[in-house]
């Protein structure tokens, strides 16, 4: 068990930066996930804390001890891969005891302790099996016995579930998180897959072109995006962006205006150019409207297409008016809105219907820079507002 | 037109009819075999393994028929006159034979393990990382293995035996001349492109994962190289090592001339082989017996590679 301290780690190849001035400081048992898009660099990070890459400048602390120079073996770390990498020419025996036959334990304590980690990943009375008669979840778990076996400050893994099929995948998940309740240590999970990222993490930090976008917790990055990166990023179906001009009283995009009260946002004056972000469960139907903290005035849409998910409905909707004072493109003027509505509510294709937004939880971000200017838009809504810009800051 | 085609067919069928009756054997035979190619298949698959077969088995046979024959007799019978197995044992008590086979074989060993040992880790720097002039570094491997090794026998015979300066810059501490060290030196450096060549292309497919997985679980990276990624390259090792280990048994050039003549001076097999040509006499029985124990340790090895030489050792370990 130990902290986990990235200090200005920077990583380039050639002229690419894969990371760029990173700072982390995870707590001790803390379970934190990388998360972004491909090619963000999460897994280069998770590489230079593991020692199989060396960064190109920054410092890398783990527990006290400077680790940056140190070879990967001297880490005190574990880590599970995406593509599981068990030695194929070992049996279960041999590859969960490598890392501790290397180290010159005792016969009897290794024994002893590949028996116990062979049982907490339920695979004891496996310990003969070669690594091409197990099944993707046994191997996995084979996988983390290897990790668990040497009692490591650190655990690494680098999407261990991404090649799991979408059931084990979930049982894989609760495990994983059984696993950390019981053993209580620092993990640094990558992946890309946001519901492993909501459940599992303690924090997320979410990345993109190698640099750290925000880090809070799951919720926190859901509810207070620091930019409109992560408001993007995390939830899905994503969030609904629009570009728009700052009205009187309104915000005017392309397809509607949504009224709202300008006094109530720091900062926005009449005339500015912000992009607006809410999310598909933050739009009513005006017969709903009352579900809303705070609604807007009904806007008219028409209905494009259902997608009735069992549990709620996704609908498209498109605009009715395109305004003409805007100066955006015909396609931009006309972007459409995702809405998520109860299945049983009564809705069809190709319909006119009327919608409210739900002030307190849409979004304003620079047009320029996509920083987050306002979580919900209302006066009551300040203190949102506040903390908001403050994990703004945190970078 | 009905008519028009009639004819035609009739005199189609009337053609066949009459180029039945007008060919010869020969045209009849190519018909049948082009109709039932696997007729043709057959028959080329039984010609071309007996001329196979004959062309590398009937020398061995030779050999032995040579073997059985009388000393001195020139006149060798395709059936022996007789099966008198002593000349296998003459050949060790005549001359040191066996020690002329140690010699052999300790070339061929002790390159062998040079060869894999080098050729490991230069294949996997050219196999397994990335550096600057990693290509023309392989090219000049590559236009070096060109080179005949004849046209470098000079210049090396000059330096172990006469210890000139090399490059005109040092000379070596000892004389190597007509020790092991004259020809492992020069042959394991002639077996060596090849041997990396080999090694690069199967280092370079175990996955990076698996390395990184035991430099993680506590390996150097010396350590992953010998522990994971050259026991899943075992073909590969397998094929180079074998490559090398006849290449360098076979080996005449350096090895008969970069030694003396007696077993004691580090002579090869073929020495031994030769012991049996005196001035006055050559006993060909003998000179055929010595051959055909020579070949022994080859065919063995032959035999017992093509169980090792087996892949698939690494399929379904990683999921990708």
């Amino acid at each position: 068990m130990a902290r986990v301290k990235l200090t200005d780690v920077t990583k380039t190849y050639d002229d690419v930066t894969a990371v760029n001035n990173m700072n982390l400081d995870l707590k001790d048992g803390e379970f934190i996930t990388l998360v972004g898009p491909s090619g963000c660099g999460k897994s280069t990070t998770l590489e230079t804390i593991a020692g199989l890459t060396k960064p190109t400048s920054g410092e890398i602390l783990i527990g006290d001890r400077e680790v940056t120079n140190l070879p990967p073996k001297d880490r005190g770390i574990a880590m599970v891969f995406q593509n599981i990498a068990l030695f194929p020419h070992m049996d279960v025996y041999d590859n969960i005891s490598f890392g501790l036959r290397l180290r010159d334990y005792p016969k009897e304590e290794v024994d002893e302790r590949v028996e116990e980690a062979a049982r907490f990943v339920e695979l004891d009375g496996m310990l003969n099996r070669m690594p091409d008669e197990m099944s993707g979840g046994q191997r996995q778990r084979v996988a983390i016995a290897r990790s668990i076996v040497r009692e490591p400050d650190v655990f690494l893994m680098d999407e261990p579930l991404a090649n799991l099929d979408a059931k084990l995948r979930v049982n894989m998940r609760t495990e994983l998180q059984r696993l950390h309740k019981q053993l209580d240590t620092t993990i640094i999970y990558v992946t890309h897959n946001q519901a492993e990222a909501m459940t599992l993490s303690d924090r997320i930090a979410v990345l993109n072109t190698g640099e750290l976008q925000q880090i809070a917790s799951p919720l926190e990055c859901y509810n207070q995006p620091n930019n409109r990166f992560v408001a993007g990023f995390i939830g899905s179906p994503s969030m609904n962006f629009a570009m728009s001009t700052v009205g009187e009283g309104r915000l005017e995009t392309g397809g509607f205006d949504v009224d709202f009260d300008i006094a109530a946002v720091d900062g926005v004056g009449t005339g500015d150019r912000v992009e607006m972000g809410i999310r598909p469960e933050d739009i009513y139907l005006t017969e709903n409207s009352e579900d809303a903290l705070d609604p807007s005035d009904p806007i008219g849409v028409e209905t494009d297409v259902l997608e009735p998910m069992g549990d709620q409905i996704f609908v498209y909707l498109k605009p009715l008016t395109a305004h003409d004072d805007t100066g955006m493109g015909e396609a931009e003027q006309r972007e459409g809105l995702l809405m998520s509505v109860d299945p049983d509510t009564d809705i069809a294709e190709d319909q006119s219907v009327e919608v409210v937004f739900d002030r307190g939880q849409m979004h304003l971000f620079d047009a320029d820079t996509g920083d987050a200017l306002s979580h919900g838009v209302v006066k009551g809504t300040a203190a949102t507002t506040e903390s908001g810009e403050d994990s703004a800051q945190v970078d | 037109m009905s008519i028009d085609a009639q004819t035609h067919e009739d005199a189609e069928t009337f053609d066949d009819r009459d180029d039945e009756e007008s060919k010869s054997p020969i045209k009849q035979w190519a018909d049948d075999w082009i109709r039932n190619p696997e007729k043709a298949y057959a028959v080329m698959l039984v010609f071309m393994g007996g001329v196979l077969l004959t062309t590398t088995l009937f020398p061995l046979y030779w050999l032995f028929a040579v073997a059985m024959a009388e000393p001195g007799q020139s006149n060798i019978p395709l059936i022996p006159n007789q099966i008198d197995l002593s000349a296998f044992i003459v050949i060790f008590q005549q001359v040191p034979f066996a020690r002329f086979m140690f010699n052999s074989l300790f070339y061929a060993t002790s390159v062998t393990v040079i060869v894999l040992l080098v050729a490991s880790l230069a294949g996997y720097a050219f196999g397994r990382l990335d550096f600057r002039g990693k290509m023309p570094l392989l090219f000049s491997l590559l236009v070096l293995s060109f080179f005949p090794p004849a046209t470098l026998f000079i210049p090396l015979f000059r330096a172990f035996n006469q210890q000139v300066p090399m490059l005109g810059v040092f000379t070596l501490p000892v004389e190597l001349y007509r020790t092991p060290g004259a020809v492992i030196a020069p042959i394991s450096a002639f077996a060596m492109p090849l041997a990396i060549f080999i090694l690069t292309t199967f280092y370079s497919q175990i996955p990076d994962g698996l390395e990184d997985a035991a430099r993680i679980e506590g390996t150097t990276r010396f350590g992953a190289l010998f522990r994971v990624i050259v026991p899943l390259s075992a073909p590969g090792v397998a094929t180079a090592g074998i490559l090398t280990f006849i290449t360098t048994y076979v080996e005449f050039f350096f090895s008969f001339l970069m030694t003396g003549d007696r077993a004691s001076d580090w002579a090869p097999i073929v020495n031994g082989v030769l012991a049996f040509q005196t001035r006055y006499t050559t006993r060909y029985d003998l000179q055929a017996a010595a051959s055909l124990v020579a070949i022994i340790p080859v065919a063995i090895l032959v035999v017992v590679a093509q169980e090792k030489i087996i892949s698939g050792l690494t399929q379904g370990a990683l999921k990708e």
